[in-house]
């Protein structure tokens, strides 16, 4: 008798754990491939399911209480908030590199925002579909801050510290050979590159631009090194969706493109507010899904209501915002770079919101 | 040991002698040392040379350790991550859960060493250290007082849990036999109960499992649930009946042949659709699976230790075969298995720093990971995997010395 209690109270404890997970899991029943409705899914749910990485410097990882930051995380929060009215109704799913695809087709995540680049491979194979590319990443180039190496061309005869047997390697390679430059490699594994870049045994170091960012500011004197402006390599990093699902894909691209388009006219998570009672101009009261001057609110048919794009600002501010917040402090500076605007020399090139 | 020299004219007449080892312990205490030093430390050139290298080596190894402890490492990124480490996502609000579930284990901890191991300094010693390392964790950077008094209540009942247990007399009386049930009792029921304590009435839900937490609520899990399977399986396994034995081999050949990577791909993506439930339920399912394989070949292990002389006088006596297995063979085949289960006890433990590679769940490593992305503390990665080490060492030291009071209090290796 006094067993079978025993029984009983671990049968219910787990019982119990079972249940508390599935309070979480939601769709813990549905199993295998999810396929359809993802907005409908999120509401149901009342919370977004987002896969993001937790150990990449900037972009995301976790803060000292337990919660996540960075720039990928910054897009969940906005996406939760055009969605569900509120950026806290994310539950972040740390999800490894060699899983993350397969924990999207299973329905364990929504939404995949973790530095994750589009290739043709991906694409086709993969039960993924991308979004709108929020960062464009490529390979860079850091000097020592007294270097007279400015740009490309300076770089004729330079001594280059690099990764040995990446694809790294064969991008630098490529550029020299294109650009008529003869140079001098000097490839070591793992931390060696840097190692020997700042023992000044090269003049250049170059590597993927955020990675090589984080491990510069990891130096004692990171002010001693400088970034060069330019990339030679093609990593556009973009929120991954489940494929065959257009109406959450068309959320998750617009909530982009929409901070992008904020950032161009001047929107920003000080003035969302002011501006939605009174929007300046037809354009922003659009993108804000308010009327303008006692006009009516245009519903340009998205599976959410048209403020949607109000409400990611109010939670994060515009594309520009996000960026100061979470890649600027890594030494990543934006003016000049693929990540700039269209308008001041960069590619971001937001479609009309009209 | 070689004899020393006993002149005899030494000897003060009307002197009892006493035997040799005793002798030698009357001799002066320098006289002792010198002869100890002249016997270990240089007994010829070669042993002479030998000994200073290694006293050099350790004494450099030593400085190293200490310097950078105290003045090499920065440990501010352990000192700002304590939350991040230990409980990650787990409710802030519910953080009293956690340290009730502390006392709770370190109560029955106490309990344990009081009713079935007597008094060791060197255990003492131990405790002492570890307690000071982690209060002086949690007093570093301030702000934590609260958790140093939890600690300390928890110490608290350790001892007096030790203390109450202790004083029951060690004999074959009523009240023996029931303390034993009770601490058996209280052993197998640590998980559910501290697993109430922090879910029941509005606490964690299992996906706030995070840190450290995950680790100590996955690791039992896998030890237990792996006896549990184990023991039926080693019987099986030696079982005449050819279908029930073929299948038990089946089972530890198939899960014993993959490795444990693989088995938690089976818990992510797999088992969702067998059992379903929450990814917790599923990885502590796989790893008792994945337990109970190696400990059912342990576990055979003892069994064929045992004469067969065992098996037959059992049966002689008139004990059924059921009987014979309980009262006669399993006891005696699991004191056996001890030293190779806690090995794989220990082993598991250790390998639920596996679950962050694979699974959307985060432990104390995968933690480690993220503390070091955040922009102040790239530098420190060292300090951080230092720190992750030290604590997985305490719990598996602590886990062997556990296990050494146990071998000692059944006698593992006095027949």
């Amino acid at each position: 008798m006094k067993r079978l209690a025993l029984l009983g109270l671990v049968a219910a404890v787990f019982a119990l754990a079972a249940c508390g997970g599935d309070d979480g899991d939601g769709d813990g029943a549905a199993g295998g491939d999810v396929r359809g409705d993802t907005v409908a899914l999120i509401e149901e749910r009342g919370a977004l399911k987002c896969g993001v990485t937790d150990t990449l410097p900037g972009f995301g990882f976790r803060e000292p209480d337990g919660s996540f930051s960075g720039f990928d995380i910054e897009f969940c929060k906005a996406i939760a908030a055009a969605v569900l009215g509120d950026d806290a109704e994310v539950e972040f799913v740390a999800a490894s590199s060699s899983a993350r695809f397969e924990l999207l087709s299973a329905g364990e995540v929504d939404l995949l925002s973790r530095v994750t680049t589009i290739t043709a491979e991906r694409d086709a194979s993969r039960a993924v579909d991308f979004a709108q590319t929020t960062f464009y990443d490529g390979q860079g180039f850091v000097v020592h801050a007294d270097s007279d190496i400015y740009d490309a061309a300076d770089m004729g005869g330079a001594t280059i510290c690099v990764a040995a047997g990446t694809t790294t390697e064969q991008n630098l390679d490529d550029f020299f050979n294109e650009q008529g430059l003869s140079y001098t490699p000097l490839s070591g594994e793992g931390s060696e590159p840097q190692d020997q870049f700042v023992a000044r045994r090269c003049d250049v170091f170059t590597s993927d631009k955020s990675g090589l960012a984080a491990r510069i500011a990891s130096l004692p004197n990171s002010d001693d090194y400088r970034f060069l402006p330019l990339t030679i390599s093609k990593e556009p990093l973009a929120p991954g969706v489940r494929d065959y699902d257009s109406d959450w894909k068309d959320v998750v691209s617009w909530v982009v493109w929409g901070l992008i388009n904020a950032e161009e006219l001047g929107v920003t998570s000080a003035n969302v507010d002011a501006w939605a009672a009174d929007p300046p101009n037809t354009a922003v009261a659009r993108l804000l899904g308010v009327p303008f001057e006692g006009g009516e609110t245009a519903d340009l048919g998205f599976a959410v209501d048209p403020q949607f794009i109000q409400r990611a600002l109010r939670a994060v501010g515009n594309y520009g915002e996000i960026y100061a917040r979470t890649v600027e402090p890594l030494g990543i500076t934006r003016a000049g770079t693929l990540n700039a605007l269209y308008t001041e020399g960069g590619i971001l090139y937001a479609p009309p919101y009209r | 040991m070689a004899e020393l020299p006993q002149p005899a004219e030494a000897r003060p007449p009307g002197r009892v002698v006493l035997p040799p080892h005793r002798e030698r312990a009357r001799r002066p205490f320098a006289d002792r040392a010198r002869d100890w030093a002249r016997h270990n430390l240089f007994p010829s050139r070669g042993g002479t040379l030998l000994t200073l290298i290694s006293f050099a080596l350790l004494v450099l190894l030593l400085c190293g350790v200490i310097w950078y402890v105290f003045f090499g490492a920065d440990w501010s990124v352990v000192s700002s991550n304590r939350w991040l480490l230990f409980a990650g996502s787990f409710p802030r609000d519910e953080e009293w859960r956690l340290w009730v579930g502390v006392a709770v284990v370190f109560f029955m901890i106490g309990v344990a060493y009081g009713l079935w191991s007597r008094f060791n300094r060197r255990d003492l010693l131990f405790v002492a250290i570890a307690s000071a390392f982690l209060i002086f964790l949690m007093a570093h950077g301030g702000a934590a007082a609260w958790s140093s008094i939890w600690f300390l209540v928890a110490l608290a009942l350790m001892f007096g849990g030790y203390v109450v247990a202790v004083r029951i007399p060690r004999d074959n009386s009523r009240l023996r036999v029931r303390a034993n049930r009770i601490g058996i009792a209280l052993i197998a029921l640590a998980l559910p109960i501290v697993l109430l304590i922090l879910m029941v009435g509005g606490g964690a839900v299992s996906t706030d499992f995070d840190g450290f937490v995950l680790n100590v609520i996955l690791a039992p899990v896998g030890i237990v649930g792996g006896l549990v399977v184990a023991i039926p399986l080693a019987i099986g396994r030696a079982s005449s009946l050819r279908i029930i034995s073929w299948t038990c081999t089946a089972y530890i050949e198939l899960v014993r042949g993959a490795p444990l990577l693989g088995w938690l791909f089976v818990a992510l993506f797999i088992l969702d659709d067998v059992i379903g439930g929450s990814l917790v339920v599923r990885t502590m399912v796989v790893l008792a699976v994945f337990t109970g394989a190696y400990m059912a070949e342990y576990i055979r292990g003892g069994l064929q230790a045992l004469h067969h002389g065992q098996d037959e006088a059992a049966r002689a006596v008139g004990l059924s075969r059921r009987q014979t297995l309980q009262l006669i063979i399993m006891p005696q085949a699991l004191r056996v298995s001890i030293p190779p289960l806690v090995g794989q006890a220990i082993s598991i433990w250790k390998d639920t720093s596996l679950v962050s590679v694979i699974l959307p769940m985060r432990e104390l490593k995968g933690n480690a990971d993220s503390a070091i992305a955040q922009t102040e503390f790239i530098a420190d990665r060292i300090e951080a995997y230092v720190f992750v080490a030290v604590i997985f060492w305490i719990v598996a030291f602590t886990m062997s010395r556990i296990s050494q009071r146990v071998e000692r209090a059944q006698g593992v290796g006095e027949r």
